[in-house]
């Protein structure tokens, strides 16, 4: 790993130090009050970039698992199979902030926190899926990280076709066009803080893809020194220790 | 014989046409087989009857009194919980018999495209299941009023069936056949199977509703359904032999974490 890929964590995490504080300085500071929802619109700037950060990794987690599957198991790289755990973990952090920061936002404006709008109902599901992938991939016997991986990519298929069947469900929901009509002040509060957990999100996924990564490189170092003394590692150890 | 034991084999020939008919054949052969065991001993068939009589009766006890108007709303979800439960039974059973018997190993080293292997259990799946939703629809359409339209069109409710069972299955077999090698952590396929079929789940209740209502659409949504039917099952028969084969025929070299 050459020294800048080393230090990219710590780039990402040292940029949204800087960040992050302007964002929520510029956010409550300097971006005027919604005339409508009020003060509690200021969520908006966190929701919604987390709710695109989610769905970005959901892809990511997809594409990657889709990777790792059709790999021959002789020459697969450990790093589609490292990406897809990262961001399938990281999916279920930032999704549990969506799913959070999104009803609060609901109570306040729609006087209802869960209204089984369609993207809720997407968004739980695609926290669901990520949530099962995550048992599996920890609980699931040996050999069960290539069904992990098909869930994920089922996964991310999943996600735009409950989007479209709860939308036919239920035919009254509330409008959900908030981010397509917004003055330009606000979206220019959006980006910094869109930035800022972007950084944070990368900062994390890098950090996991590297544990994933060497441990990955333990178990093959563990498993090539097993072959050369015969299976007799563990007494070897003991002993040594 | 002799050529194909030899455990990972090179990719089988992908020539699409050509190949097509002898999977199928494949497929129906060893669907056939699961079909023979399966008429010896009447398993299957009898537990997820007898599952679908006991939540039939459950159904009728406790939403007797439904108005009709909410019986349309409440008929499809009756119906599609119904399935979802008895495909979670049998799809754990499916598999179960290959592994007790650990005959899923032999079934690999024949002479098969694995696509085959998938397409056949996906038919006796399928079979369990629209005989189950065959006995539903028209007991549904005997206890409620509003589900009458099951048997005044019982062409369209076949169609609707027949679709919603494929999703459903397409999803199910490929789980369940990677968790029936996966030394028999079963636990796992509800955690698994109920939310990656939930969108198929979510569709059959559209369009049963649709059915129910009467609905101008119930045709598109029925045609939706056909095309997310060939979507899922794409990429399930896509994933199927890196599953089955990533969790039993080369068991990755990973020492356990403590």
């Amino acid at each position: 790993m050459g020294p800048i890929a080393s230090r990219l964590p710590l780039l990402f995490f040292a940029a949204a130090a800087v960040s992050l504080p302007y964002s929520v300085q510029r956010i409550f500071l300097h971006t005027g009050i919604e005339k409508k929802m009020g003060t509690v619109q200021k969520i908006f700037y966190f929701h919604v970039p987390l709710a695109w950060i989610m769905m970005a990794l959901g892809v990511t987690c997809g594409i990657a698992a889709a990777i790792h599957l059709r790999q021959s198991s002789a020459g697969r790289s450990r790093t589609a199979e490292a990406l897809s755990i990262a961001a399938g973990e990281m999916v279920l952090v930032t999704g549990l902030a969506v799913l959070i920061t999104g009803p609060i936002w609901g109570h306040a404006t729609w006087g209802r926190a869960w209204t089984w709008d369609a993207r809720q109902v997407s968004t739980g599901l695609l926290w669901l899926v990520f949530a099962a992938f995550v048992l599996v991939r920890r609980y699931g016997a040996a050999g069960s990280e290539r069904l992990a991986a098909a869930l994920a990519v089922f996964g991310a298929v999943d996600v735009p076709v409950i989007y479209y069947a709860v939308k036919i469900w239920k035919t009254t929901h509330p409008t959900t066009d908030v981010v397509g009509s917004l003055p330009a002040e606000m979206w220019n509060s959006l980006w910094p803080a869109l930035g800022a957990l972007v950084c944070v999100t990368m900062g994390f996924l890098l950090v996991r893809i590297r544990q994933e990564r060497d441990a990955a490189a333990l178990d093959d170092a563990w498993i090539a020194l097993d072959e050369r003394t015969g299976g007799s590692v563990e007494p070897a150890l003991g002993a040594a220790r | 014989m002799s050529e194909a034991v030899a455990a990972p084999r090179p990719a089988v020939r992908r020539d699409t046409t050509a190949a097509v008919v002898p999977v199928a054949r494949q497929a129906w052969l060893l669907a056939k087989n699961d079909l023979r065991q399966e008429l010896r001993d009447l398993e299957l068939a009898l537990t997820a009857a007898f599952f679908t009589l006991t939540v039939l009766m459950m159904f009728a006890l406790a939403f007797a009194a439904l108005p009709a108007a909410d019986q349309t709303l409440a008929v499809p979800g009756m119906l599609w919980l119904a399935v979802a439960f008895i495909g979670a039974l049998t799809l754990t059973r499916i598999f179960d018999r290959e592994r007790e018997a650990d005959t899923l190993r032999a079934v690999l080293t024949w002479p098969v495209d694995r696509v085959a292997i998938y397409f056949g259990k996906l038919g006796v799946t399928l079979l369990v299941l629209a005989g189950c939703g065959a006995m539903l629809m028209p007991a549904l359409a005997l206890l409620f009023p509003a589900a009458g339209v099951f048997l005044q069109r019982p062409l369209d409710a076949a169609m609707l069936l027949v679709l919603g069972c494929v999703a459903y299955a397409a999803v199910g077999t490929l789980f369940a056949a990677g968790l029936a090698t996966a030394s028999g952590k079963n636990v796992l396929l509800s955690v698994i199977l109920y939310p990656l079929t939930s969108p198929a789940l979510i569709f059959a209740l559209v369009a049963t509703r649709a059915l129910l209502e009467d609905h101008p659409q119930f045709h598109t949504y029925l045609g939706q359904l056909a095309a997310l039917d060939v979507v899922l099952v794409v990429i399930a028969s896509w994933l199927f032999e890196p599953v089955l084969l990533g969790s039993s025929a080369t068991p990755p070299p990973r020492r356990p974490r403590r």
